[in-house]
């Protein structure tokens, strides 16, 4: 080392006149400016189209060609990737039961992967067309996006393990405040928890595979979830859950479009209401059996059922 | 434990390669603008320093979530429509940038002012001072926190997948969402973060003597 003399505080110096110096500094502030004036230009552009009257997105659909639907990946049985690494489960079959009524055909769906939290955010941007993500309806969502149909109704249940320290319903609400309960992050997971187990603490977390593994590690004694996900982890891990026996607040799942276009939300409707009491039922049955051991309703003609 | 390792292994693979390129192309973008702008401010006047610094702190303050759904929903309402993996890279690339700058600058500031002064007596220009006699100085001080940096843009690259972009993190999740064993995956993950990150420290640790020893020579 020659220059042992190290100073942070050397500054160098500044305000000299050296031509090729100012030249260079000179440029980046030229491309800077023009970076600028192009922004600008575009939001102009942008400004103008928004004036434009709106089309229905069933239209632009349509010419499009496909379905832009904004799902998740990491739920089973709502949206997971199968062992083919294919998307699989309830929501993707409702996608696909849209895609068939847009086109013929039910593999013309684009699935956008995206995080629970950018549901309303991402139809309010544009990015998707519909979400179709295990997303109960409710009043205030019901203020930001249009709600179709519910296609499902969800019920809450109570899964604990073998391990827990409190494995029953009465054991856990004995328990009070020390009870500690996990739950998917969620508007009203907080409430939700309280519903069941009024002491409880609450622990909120990111995915259903988390709330369910704080309860395994023991940070929680029983993870919140969706009946569904109860039974279908009973079925399949006897020995390691148990249902604790009791579910409660039945939640209707319905697809999430934009709202103020009244022909995009009646196509979707009129889709499911087909498919889950027309006469195009096969999907939507195949769906309910294979993902919820639920067997179809029998379709009587006469006076209609919704 | 293993079998389920061994399992969810096939799967893991698009998104390592997912991580890899976010990674790749967030180091190579900041390393490129932030060169530029930590010498610009280092060695350029008040007007350009000025917006320079405002820049690099205020990526430096922002929380990287925050950045990242701020170029993600920010963006499309200025008329720029990114994809997601693209605004995912930027937002990386400009926080990254504001740390680049800082080291740039540290790096180029402790070289000292005789160093300067002196290759200017001997009449160099001012980019042939910089090339010849204060870079190669500074490159130095500039590769260790660096490289710090460059392991930190690779464990960062993990919060794309808020954005639904399907990196290792996400692939690990989507196991977990079909397996519900989640912790198998975790270990399996951080097995590969540590594995990626030891092979950029063992490399830095290799540059960094190659460049000690040019320099001394």
């Amino acid at each position: 080392m020659t220059d042992s003399n190290d100073r942070m505080d050397a500054a160098a110096p500044g305000g000299e006149a050296i031509p090729g110096r100012r030249g260079a500094f000179t440029a980046l502030g030229a491309a800077t400016l023009g970076a600028a004036a192009f922004a600008g230009m575009a939001a102009t552009a942008e400004r103008a189209a928004a004036q434009a009257p709106r089309e229905s997105l069933l239209r632009t659909v349509i010419s499009r060609g496909r379905l832009i639907v904004g799902t998740g990946s990491t739920n089973a049985p709502w949206h997971f990737e199968d062992d083919r690494g294919q998307l699989s489960g309830m929501d993707i079959a409702m996608a696909r039961i849209l895609a068939a009524g847009l086109f013929d055909d039910p593999a013309k769906v684009e699935f956008v992967r995206q995080d629970p939290a950018q549901r309303i955010p991402n139809i309010n941007t544009g990015r998707v067309d519909i979400v179709i993500q295990f997303m109960t309806m409710n009043p205030q969502r019901a203020q930001l996006v249009a709600f179709s149909r519910p296609y499902y109704a969800e019920g809450v249940a109570l899964l604990t393990s073998a391990r827990s320290r409190f494995k029953t319903f009465a054991e856990l609400r004995a328990a009070g405040s020390t009870a500690r309960a996990s739950v998917l992050q969620n508007a009203g997971a907080d409430a939700l928890v309280k519903d069941a187990l009024p002491q409880a603490q609450v622990m909120q977390l990111d995915t259903q595979a988390n709330v369910i593994q704080a309860m395994e590690a023991g940070r929680a004694d029983t993870a919140v979830v969706d009946l569904s996900t109860v039974r279908w982890l009973v079925k399949r891990t006897p020995d390691r859950y148990i249902d604790a026996g009791h579910s409660f607040r039945s939640q209707l799942y319905g697809a999430a479009m934009r709202q103020s276009d009244p022909d995009w939300l009646n196509f979707v409707n009129a889709v499911f209401n087909v498919n889950m009491f027309g006469h195009v039922s096969e999907a939507y049955d195949a769906a309910m059996s294979d993902f919820f051991g639920i067997e179809p309703r029998r379709r009587t003609p006469g006076f209609p059922p919704i | 434990m293993i079998a389920a390792m061994v399992y969810a292994l096939p799967f893991l693979w698009q998104g390592f390669v997912l991580t890899l390129a976010v990674s790749g192309l967030v180091v190579a973008g900041s390393l490129v603008i932030g060169l530029l702008l930590g010498t610009a401010l280092a060695f350029g006047p008040r007007w350009l320093g000025l917006p320079i610094r405002v820049f690099a702190d205020t990526a430096r303050a922002i929380p990287l979530i925050v950045l990242i759904f701020t170029v993600y929903y920010g963006l499309p309402a200025l008329g720029l429509s990114l994809s997601p993996f693209w605004a995912a890279v930027a937002a990386l690339t400009l926080f990254k940038t504001g740390h680049v700058i800082e080291i740039v600058r540290g790096a180029i500031g402790s070289i000292h002012p005789g160093q300067m002064e002196a290759a200017k007596t001997i009449g160099l220009t001012f980019a042939n001072r910089l090339r010849y006699v204060i870079f190669p100085q500074a490159v130095r001080r500039f590769l260790p926190p660096w490289i710090n940096a460059v392991t930190d843009s690779v464990k960062g690259s993990a919060l794309v997948s808020l954005v639904g972009v399907v990196d290792l993190m996400m692939a690990i999740q989507q196991v977990i969402g079909r397996t519900f064993e989640p912790m198998p995956l975790y270990i399996l993950g951080a097995a590969i973060y540590i594995a990626v990150n030891a092979t950029l420290s063992i490399a830095s640790r290799r540059l960094e003597a190659r460049f000690a020893a040019t320099v001394a020579a």
